[in-house]
């Protein structure tokens, strides 16, 4: 039983990272319909951002999540307005997204490539390998838990971070905008969002969750330049499983496929751990294909 | 003085042939406007191109002296102009409430979007019976009147409504017409798409009847059914020929 729970807060403490790495590719979904297939290769360079942050000037990965956030937000405005607003009257703009993110992914994976190398990075703070360590309470006697202290606090900073990105799209002006557009754009325009700025700043939302997950992957994974390819197929599993857009959907996506992942590695053994999150997307293609809270797209 | 002109407007979507071919109105300040026509007459494509929702290949939009050819829908908005689409487009997963501060998009004044609200909770009062309730879950009659209620969060000086009857069962509808004819007697000025010509007509001032993209004929609404050049329209060219022996 002790080994049960373990594994589920294992399993919880990760979905809590997934769920704030899926939350902003739902986001640039459920506003701009934009399949961003970069959002991956974003996370990726902003876990180097936070890496040399720490290796170089000594700075808490945890912390770097302060100025590694707005990097991002900006970086994000301008891909939107450089590159996306060219499409955007496109009617393909849907199809044309997949094609743009692919190609900017694979740059921003040379790129890094380049510049750091296809080296193995990780940083390591000193809590990196450290655990809470639980007894007594409902344990029988002599059983413990091992609460790791990384993991932990990068729960904690998702949750406090999905939590004021809730806040912010239910309280703020530009969120009930952006909640608007993702509803209908159509709608949206005619009571006089901007819908184009709106847009924007979603997308740098977007890349700023991208970001914050980034300086958690630093010293929660072992990260190189192509390792985006396998994360972006687990996002995008998250977010089709919750329902593309939905971002109560991506949260518990990320959460379930986080404890579903936890027992089949603690089962069967961690090279079947990925397996999860594709068996899972080929699942609910097959029963479900709008996802747990998406909208049926009539045929 | 008309308080909105549209001088030989050609309209059309992305690469596709002119919908609006050349299309000139005045619309006076104050004034009922019922606009008629075929399907494919373009008669919502003019309210889209009022709207800055659709920009005019060639022509030009004067509202007050102000060109609104090539702005922005928020920047139409700003002006006073209110569109109410076919569909409502309403925010489905937003509270009635929401919706009606979402009217106020451009409204920063927070006390004056609280009045707003009240003022239009006194009109609709089913509104306000379900503010808490999500827009998605509402008839389609009270949909409707959410729409209506949530142009009038901006304080509009021109309001135009496509089509706010169609589907509803007639007594619902006729609910609808009621709401339009307060909007008028508050000094509104009201262009609106009606597919029940006869009703629309009572309800306007002035009647406007378009056909393949442009004012085919317009006149004092009162009796333009009987006009043998819109009956030819209506009903066919057996019918325009029968009324002119």
């Amino acid at each position: 039983m002790t080994n049960v729970i373990q594994v589920a807060i294992l399993g919880l403490l990760l979905g809590g990272v997934y769920a704030l790495m899926a939350a902003g590719l739902t986001l640039a979904f459920g506003v701009m319909r934009i399949v961003n297939l970069a959002h991956a290769a974003f996370i990726i360079a902003s876990a180097y951002i936070s890496f040399f942050a720490f290796e170089q000037l000594g700075i808490d990965p945890l912390l770097s999540v302060v100025f590694v956030m707005p990097i991002m937000f900006f970086f994000g405005v301008a891909v939107y307005q450089v590159l996306f607003r060219r499409i955007e009257g496109s009617a393909k703009f849907g199809e044309m997204t997949v094609l743009l993110t692919f190609g900017i992914a694979i740059m921003v994976e040379g790129l890094l490539g380049f510049v750091f190398t296809g080296i193995y990075r990780k940083a390591q703070p000193g809590y990196a390998n450290e655990s809470f360590i639980v007894d007594g309470l409902f344990l029988p006697e002599g059983d413990i838990l091992f609460i790791p202290k990384g993991q932990f606090y990068a729960s904690l900073l998702s949750i406090v971070l999905l939590v004021g990105l809730w806040a912010f799209l239910r309280y703020s002006q530009t969120g009930y905008a952006i909640r608007a557009t993702t509803q209908n754009r159509d709608a949206a325009e005619i009571v006089g969002v901007n819908v184009r700025r709106v847009s924007a700043i979603s997308f740098g939302l977007s890349t700023a969750l991208a970001g914050a997950s980034g300086a958690l992957m630093s010293y929660l994974f072992p990260f190189f330049p192509f390792r985006h390819w396998q994360w972006v197929a687990v996002l995008l599993a998250l977010v089709v499983l919750g329902g593309m857009g939905s971002m109560k959907g991506a949260v518990i996506g990320a959460l379930v496929l986080g404890v579903a992942s936890s027992f089949v590695v603690d089962q069967i053994g961690p090279t079947w751990g990925p397996m999860t999150f594709y068996l899972a997307l080929f699942l609910i293609l097959l029963v479900r294909p709008q996802g747990l809270f998406g909208k049926e797209v009539p045929a | 003085m008309p308080i909105l002109e549209i001088t030989d407007v050609s309209a059309g979507y992305g690469a596709g042939p002119d919908i609006l071919r050349g299309l000139s109105l005045e619309v006076e300040e104050a004034k009922s406007y019922c606009i008629i026509g075929p399907n494919g007459a373009g008669k919502s494509t003019l309210l889209k191109v009022i709207a800055g929702l659709l920009h005019p290949r060639s022509g030009d939009v004067v509202f007050r002296g102000e060109s609104l050819a090539h702005r922005r829908p928020d920047q139409v908005l700003a002006t006073g102009v209110c569109f109410v689409p076919q569909d409502q487009a309403l925010f489905p997963e937003m509270s009635v409430r929401e919706n009606l501060i979402m009217g106020a998009y451009l409204v920063k004044d927070r006390a004056l979007i609280k009045e707003r609200l009240a003022r239009v909770y006194e009109m609709f009062p089913i509104l306000a019976e379900r503010a808490g309730q999500d827009a998605g879950k509402m008839s389609g009659g009270q949909q409707q009147m959410l729409a209506m209620g949530r142009a009038l969060m901006i304080d509009p000086i021109l309001l135009m409504l496509d089509e706010p009857t169609l589907g509803l069962a007639p007594q619902i509808a006729q609910q609808i017409f009621s709401q339009v004819e307060q909007l008028k007697s508050m000094g509104l000025t009201v262009v609106i798409i009606e597919q029940n010509a006869q009703r629309g007509l009572e309800l306007a001032d002035w009647g406007v009847v378009l056909d393949l993209g442009i004012v085919r004929f317009e006149g004092p609404s009162e009796g333009i059914l009987e006009d043998p050049r819109v009956r030819e329209l209506y009903l066919g060219k057996a019918a325009g020929s029968r009324e002119k022996k």
